[in-house]
């Protein structure tokens, strides 16, 4: 079962850096959102493999869309 | 009264052993106990904690599984008065089912003299709670009544257990679902430290116990070493980034983080600063971009309330653009719970100076320690933008009919236009110092010994109140 990592709050998607397949290490940046004029980062939370990214640049995601699934 | 020296029984291997638990917590061969070992399932000593004069007490969980009884309730009660009368912290090493169920309703009223003894307490002592293994029924609300609670992996709290869970509601759920370290350390709020294991959670129970009870005394030649406390974060003030390390920079030594993981948003940490202990309490950009929410709020409240009522400065660092905007946040209390900041704060009676970072915008600007509310002094980095809202933002609003008035081809350029404007008039710190809402502007390199300056100056002072778990 992988750790599914949600949005805290309603933002645009900025930029996708992480694609699955990826590894990635607790703190890495998988997806850049914009909010409130904030260039906020969405980070890794624990060590693994992405195994989806869940969304798309331009993207708007609502409070507790998936952003990524790391397993 | 007995002074057996604690050392001379702790043969026993039981891990649950209260006594050798007490032993590990105090400084070795400094445990006093304060009642001779009896059935009652509790035991009470005073000790040192890294040279620091306390009181703890530890449920026996070798036996009914920690319950408590009227003799074991009278026990907890005589420590925390005793700590009350000699002005010690007072730490509780948590491992309980709850009331003794033969004892009926004497073991209930036993548990409700606990409460009122700990809610007595209440701001006058500090008070910690270690919750070791599970802590159910009245054993759970005993650490939620306190200022600090601590809890090991195998920590457990919750009112019913997971069989009362399971008849009633369906829900198949089990004990550290229920009432682990990771629901309460992240959902809940009622964890304010979790630890690996009993070890550390002792450990962390010791820091915190010296940081309040031993509190030290400011000294600001201690803060002039022009560190750069801008150096972890990005030039952008678009772009987010964590705090903590900032706050880590702040302080003469790394603190102890309170509810990590639960409100990431707002930060509160008990660390030294200039030697004394000081309460800091700073927005995290790297979480909700640093807004303030509702539990956010909640959290830096009763923060806020605990360091004022047992006599700890604080430090606000502010870099917010305002209050988390929508449905969600407007039912879930957002305008209650975020009225609990502004009272904290308006009621606060100790040293409490705010830096202004990069922004503080709107109501956020208000809640996070303003002049308005009382602050001993604000200052503000060069760069720092003080407003109701980003200038973007306002010229949306202000200028909107001219916007829309205006050709489609000459519309963006308008709007860089008055962006600037706006900027000019509104934004940055020179407003705002005019009219005395910021004391002064201040570098990165020297905010630890300004900062330091203005609480030394500040005279020391303590809210007469409790503090309720907020």
């Amino acid at each position: 079962m992988g750790e599914e990592i949600r949005a805290e709050m309603v933002a645009n998607v900025w930029k996708v850096v992480a694609q699955a397949g990826d590894e990635v290490s607790g703190g890495d940046t998988l997806v850049i959102l914009e909010s409130m004029k904030m260039e906020i980062p969405v980070i890794a939370e624990s060590d693994g493999v992405v195994s989806k990214i869940a969304v798309n640049e331009g993207d708007v995601v609502q409070e507790g869309d998936l952003i990524a699934v790391i397993e | 009264m007995t002074t057996t020296s604690a050392a001379a029984d702790s043969s026993a291997a039981d891990l649950r052993d209260p006594l050798a638990r007490l032993q590990a917590l105090f400084d070795a061969g400094t445990v006093r106990t304060l009642a001779a070992a009896d059935g009652s399932g509790v035991r009470s000593a005073r000790g040192e904690i890294d040279g620091t004069a306390a009181i703890a007490f530890a449920t026996d969980a070798r036996s009914m599984g920690g319950a408590l009884g009227a003799e074991g309730c009278t026990h907890i009660v005589d420590a925390i008065d005793a700590a009350v009368r000699e002005r010690l912290p007072v730490v509780g090493l948590w491992h309980s089912g709850g009331a003794r169920l033969a004892e009926g309703v004497v073991a209930l009223d036993g548990v409700g003299q606990v409460f009122a003894a700990i809610v007595r307490a209440s701001g006058r002592v500090p008070q910690i709670s270690v919750v070791l293994g599970p802590a159910a029924g009245g054993a759970a609300y005993g650490p939620a009544l306190t200022d600090i609670v601590i809890m090991s992996s195998a920590g457990r709290i919750f009112v019913t257990g997971p069989e009362v869970v399971r008849s009633e509601t369906g829900q198949q759920v089990d004990m550290e679902r229920l009432g682990g370290p990771e629901p309460h350390g992240r959902r809940s709020g009622v964890v304010h430290v979790t630890a690996a294991d009993d070890a550390s959670a002792l450990a962390e129970a010791r820091r915190v116990t010296k940081l309040l009870g031993a509190q030290g005394r400011l000294s600001p030649a201690d803060a002039a070493d022009a560190r750069d406390l801008s150096a972890s974060m990005p030039p952008e003030s678009t772009r987010a980034y964590d705090v903590r390390p900032v706050v880590a920079d702040l302080l003469d030594t790394p603190g102890v983080e309170l509810h990590a993981r639960w409100a990431p948003n707002v930060v509160t940490v008990l660390g030294r600063f200039a030697r004394r202990t000081v309460g800091v309490v700073a927005n995290n950009p790297m979480r909700l971009g640093g807004c303030l929410d509702a539990s956010g709020a909640e959290k830096a409240a009763r923060f806020v309330r605990m360091c004022d009522s047992l006599g700890v400065p604080l430090i606000v660092l502010v870099d917010a653009p305002g209050y988390l905007p929508g449905l969600d946040q407007e039912w879930d209390g957002v305008v209650r719970r975020g009225a609990k900041l502004l009272h904290a704060f308006a009621e606060a009676v100790v040293p409490r100076v705010t830096l202004v970072t990069r922004k503080a915008y709107g109501g956020a600007y208000i809640a996070m320690n303003s002049r308005a509310l009382g602050a001993t002094a604000v200052f503000a980095w060069p760069g720092a933008e003080v407003a109701v809202m980003g200038a973007s933002a306002a010229v949306n609003i202000l200028h909107r009919r001219r916007l829309a008035g205006a050709p489609p081809e000459q519309r963006e350029a308008l709007r860089r236009q008055l962006v600037e404007e706006q900027a000019r008039v509104a934004g940055g710190v020179q407003r705002a110092l005019e009219i005395g809402v910021v004391d002064d502007m201040i570098e990165p390199t020297e905010s630890r010994k300004r900062l330091a300056e203005a609480l030394a100056n500040a005279p020391a002072a303590r809210g007469a109140h409790g503090n309720i778990p907020l």
